[in-house]
């Protein structure tokens, strides 16, 4: 059988581009093709005016410090990735401008962080208190079940983490009842939510839980010149390890022969690989790519059973005055008038009154993003990109801008900070964008919805099993057994380039 | 029941409903696109196939074409765009694939009744012009891009006042905003300021008079260079012309126009000290020469260098005189380069530097950090100090 590459990855999003540069590392022949002409999906960037703007990342989990370095990290290290990171100064601030409304700001730090909320909500400090001690052991067991998927043992990890076995599948939600953590600590904790976009009575403790921690105790972290950076380091750790990048190209078909992979097909011509690793989303590839007969019916039922994620809406805003000069202090400010998170879920189904906002200042964590006396603010909403159906072409400049003024809005009442008199640059991306930019079904950001029988814990123990789906195809990305964020996908991407090589390496004995 | 069957039982349970739920799912084929991916297909199709319907000449120099879509190559509709914003047409001129980026001098509501006007300037010893004018006719076909550019009215950004200042056919995009608003798409208020050599040379002039009998919200000024006629402004674009017709104390500057035009307004507008932000231009590919970039390497000046091409597996080695772009290099050489708006923005051109030095101006850098980081550039705004390799992603879209 002829073949060009060991590895194919179709996709140069957060997934792909590890998946690739990994492949390349392994010592592997690798040919990575990207439709767009930049490098990494939602991982980009782009500039208006003075400024260069951060499209999606907020936090980057699992980095870590160098004395204490996350898995992330460690994958960066090991592919040579050299740029700088900031860790961001503090954990968050939630602002609920309901009735019984709150302000708070969070640090990061275990310790820190169960002091603020004892202020904060008096008679709270030995509920959370349990609840870390809880999440701390689910996160260690967490980890080590994600890590390697393609080797769980449960056993070892029920031995050691008694509370994960205990808590992990139950809903974030019944457990903070369970501790009995009062209501405004419990809203407080909820806030990560959003960046799964799984609503808290339906999120199992498990995940919930880990990230909490991991964003807490190990930080979040942002790369200095936004996240076009490390798509494009990984795109240099690609090259200088042999492999090849191949932009503006489209795949239009996998080419299948006696029930395997062997190619794929792009407008000029057939490349043929030994295995392909796909960091495109599952129901794209068996709508598009695949012919009906080459697709196995379980894989058809599967796609038909899950739900397309969230998308999102962001207003990208370069502002004429520092922050300090404006009086932002926080890094991500949470905002809404109610704080039941399955109450912001259900608002994420319509356009009218989505309550539910983040609003990042960039300059906060990273000082010198933008030129002396400016700063970057962008507020980010989620959307199920259905609730976009019935806008017409003619509509959607004017909406968008309306969404975004009732977004700086609410920020400037919440926080009595003027944004609107200093707006030097503006951008606004919706559902449709990203439908335009990353082709995802409906504008998806998120991958497959968490369903809970669709969320870490099934999807990671069925990570090896459902693998393969056709021979020597794997897939990779944000729809991963990680679900959705930089992190998650950035280890699926090593996950598929590790089952990969393993048929590679059992191929040459 | 021991322990661990105890512990794991939940997860069991999680992996046979995960199981059950898979099993009993539809078997359904899984839907090609969906409304929002539909949406963004009219917005932002990937190109956009058009022919012309009808032509007409403004004097000898220019001509407005009027576009309707190719039904038979696939374009149903086309895009809706914010006035101001452009086209980038590709031609295939000799052996050479360019593009041109063009303002749509017609409205977004003439875009809903499938309708684009390009309003074109014949340059004489140009080379995409001449062409035009020896070719297109009615029922040529010309492929485009989506509409692209930043050179709109943005409500949150720009003042409700804007002074629009254009030299010759940079008249287009301005043209297209007073249409808008005459129509009631744009609610902002637009003083134009028009430079021309002569009367003669004014282009869309009574279209424009008109617009502005209809509408006090378009307000147009005409400032001749070359004539001093009652009722017009005499000499260049300048800071006092400005100020004598700014309509109010807060407003915004939008600027498109030929590079010459550009740089003495540019010099005018730093004097009136308006806050970053509130000057936006549209270069429309017109940048000129390096050569007059005060850091310029005067040893690069005046010569010719090797570039070596890769795309994809193919290498190809040519030439590269220091005053022209790499991307002109490789459209001269017949190899299919992306480009679309030609004045280092947009970054479509984005390719990497694998040796050898070129030259960015600073005025068109519009590169992203980690690409001066890692080596890249833009073909259309990088100019070559001495022999070097590029690796160019080929142009998908032209096949």
């Amino acid at each position: 059988m002829k073949t060009d590459y060991d590895v194919i990855v179709v996709g140069a999003g957060n997934g792909g581009l590890i998946a690739a540069a990994s492949s390349a590392k392994m010592g592997h022949s690798t040919l990575l093709i990207e439709r767009h002409n930049l490098p990494g999906g939602a991982a980009t960037s782009f500039t208006r005016g003075r400024f260069e703007f951060e499209p999606s990342l907020h936090e980057l989990a699992k980095y870590g410090s160098a004395d204490n370095p996350g898995n992330i990290r460690k994958i960066f290290d090991w592919l040579g990735i050299d740029i700088d990171f900031k860790e961001v100064p503090d954990a968050y601030r939630v602002i609920n401008t309901g009735k019984d409304g709150f302000d708070v700001s969070m640090p990061t730090g275990v310790p820190e962080f169960i002091k603020a909320m004892a202020q904060a909500v008096p008679g709270s400090g030995e509920s959370i208190g349990k609840f870390f001690k809880i999440a701390v052991e689910t996160a260690q067991a967490f980890s080590e079940m994600t890590t390697n998927p393609e080797q769980i043992d449960m056993k070892k990890i029920a031995k050691k983490y008694p509370s994960f076995m205990k808590y992990g599948t139950v809903p974030y939600q019944k457990v903070l009842d369970e501790l009995q953590i009062p209501k405004k600590a419990q809203e407080i904790l909820m806030a990560y939510w959003c960046y799964i976009g799984i609503p808290g009575d339906e999120f199992e403790f498990g995940y919930m839980a880990e990230m909490v921690v991991s964003y807490v105790a190990l930080s979040a972290y942002i790369p200095v010149n936004r996240s076009h950076e490390i798509s494009t380091a990984l795109i240099n750790s690609l090259q200088k390890n042999g492999g090849k990048v191949w932009f503006n190209t489209e795949i239009n078909k996998l080419i299948v022969e006696d029930g395997a992979v062997v190619g794929v097909r792009t407008a000029d011509k057939d490349i043929y690989a030994k295995q392909v690793i796909m960091n495109v989303i599952p129901d794209i590839v068996y709508s598009k790519m695949l012919d009906s007969k080459d697709i196995p019916v379980q894989e058809i039922k599967k796609s038909n059973a899950r739900k397309i994620g969230t998308s999102g809406l962001l207003v990208y805003l370069g502002l004429n005055k520092s922050a300090e000069e404006l009086g932002i202090k926080d890094y991500s400010t949470f905002i809404d008038d109610n704080w039941d998170s399955h109450y912001q879920f259900d608002h994420m189904k319509n356009i009218k009154d989505n309550g539910f906002f983040i609003m990042n200042c960039l300059n906060v964590a990273n000082p010198g993003c933008s030129p002396v006396g400016t700063s970057i603010l962008y507020a980010t909403q989620l959307f199920f990109g259905d609730s976009w159906d019935n806008i017409s072409p003619s509509e959607y400049p004017k909406l968008k801008d309306k969404i975004a003024e009732e977004l700086i809005t609410r920020y400037e009442n919440a926080t009595g900070i003027n944004i609107r008199d200093n707006i030097e640059e503006i951008e606004i991306a919706t559902p449709e964008t990203f439908a335009r930019y990353l082709r995802g079904p409906e504008g998806e950001i998120y991958g497959y919805f968490g369903q809970p029988w669709d969320q870490m814990i099934a999807r990671t123990m069925s990570f090896v099993k459902e693998d393969e789906p056709i021979k020597n195809l794997h897939f990779c990305g944000g729809h991963g057994y990680l679900l959705d964020g930089y992190s998650s996908a950035y280890q699926s991407g090593l996950s598929a380039a590790k089952l990969a090589n393993k048929k590679l390496s059992k191929e040459t004995v | 029941m021991d322990n661990f069957e105890k512990q794991i039982a939940p997860f069991n349970k999680l992996l046979d409903e995960r199981k059950e739920k898979i099993n009993s799912g539809s078997t359904k084929p899984l839907a090609k696109t969906f409304p929002v991916n539909q949406l963004a297909e009219r917005l932002h199709p990937e190109k956009q196939f058009l022919q012309i319907y009808k032509i007409i000449e403004h004097g000898n120099e220019s001509k407005s074409f009027y576009f309707k879509p190719n039904k038979n190559l696939g374009t149903e509709h086309l895009a809706y765009f914010r006035a101001g914003q452009y086209l980038s047409l590709r031609m295939h001129i000799n052996n050479s694939y360019v593009t041109r980026p063009y303002a749509i001098c017609s409205s977004p509501s003439d875009a809903m009744n499938d309708i684009y006007v390009l309003t074109i300037k014949l340059v004489k010893n140009g080379f995409a012009t001449p062409y035009i004018w020896n070719n297109w006719e009615v029922g040529t076909n010309v492929e485009a891009s989506a509409p692209a550019g930043n050179l709109y009215y943005q409500p949150l950004r720009d003042s409700k006042y804007i002074i629009a200042i254009a030299g010759g056919s940079g008249i287009t995009p301005f043209y297209s905003m007073a249409k808008s608003i005459l129509e009631g798409t744009e609610d902002t208020n637009l003083t134009i300021i028009y430079g021309s050599r002569t009367h003669d040379n004014i282009l869309l002039g009574d279209e424009l008079e008109d617009i502005t009998k209809k509408t006090n919200k378009v307000k147009l000024v005409n400032v001749l260079s070359d004539e001093n006629i009652t009722g017009y402004e005499h000499g260049f674009i300048s800071a006092e012309i400005i100020k004598k017709y700014q309509p109010a104390d807060d407003y915004s500057i939008f600027i498109c126009g030929p590079d010459v035009m550009y740089k003495f307004a540019n010099k005018e507008i730093a004097t009136l000290n308006l806050p970053a932000g509130k000057i936006r231009h549209e270069l429309s590919g017109n940048f000129g020469t390096p050569y007059n970039e005060l850091d310029y390497p005067e040893y690069a000046r005046d010569k010719t260098f090797n570039l070596t091409v890769q795309v994809r597996d193919d290498k190809r080695i040519i030439k590269a005189k220091s005053n022209e772009s790499l991307l002109i290099a490789l459209e001269r050489a017949g190899i299919e380069a992306p480009s679309m708006c030609r004045s280092g923005e947009c970054g479509f051109c984005r390719s990497q530097l694998i040796s050898g030095k070129a030259f960015t101006p600073d005025s068109i850098d519009g590169r992203r950090i980690a690409d001066k980081e890692f080596g890249y550039i833009h073909t259309c705004a990088a100019y070559p100090l001495s022999d070097l390799t590029i690796n160019v992603p080929i142009h998908d879209l032209a096949n």
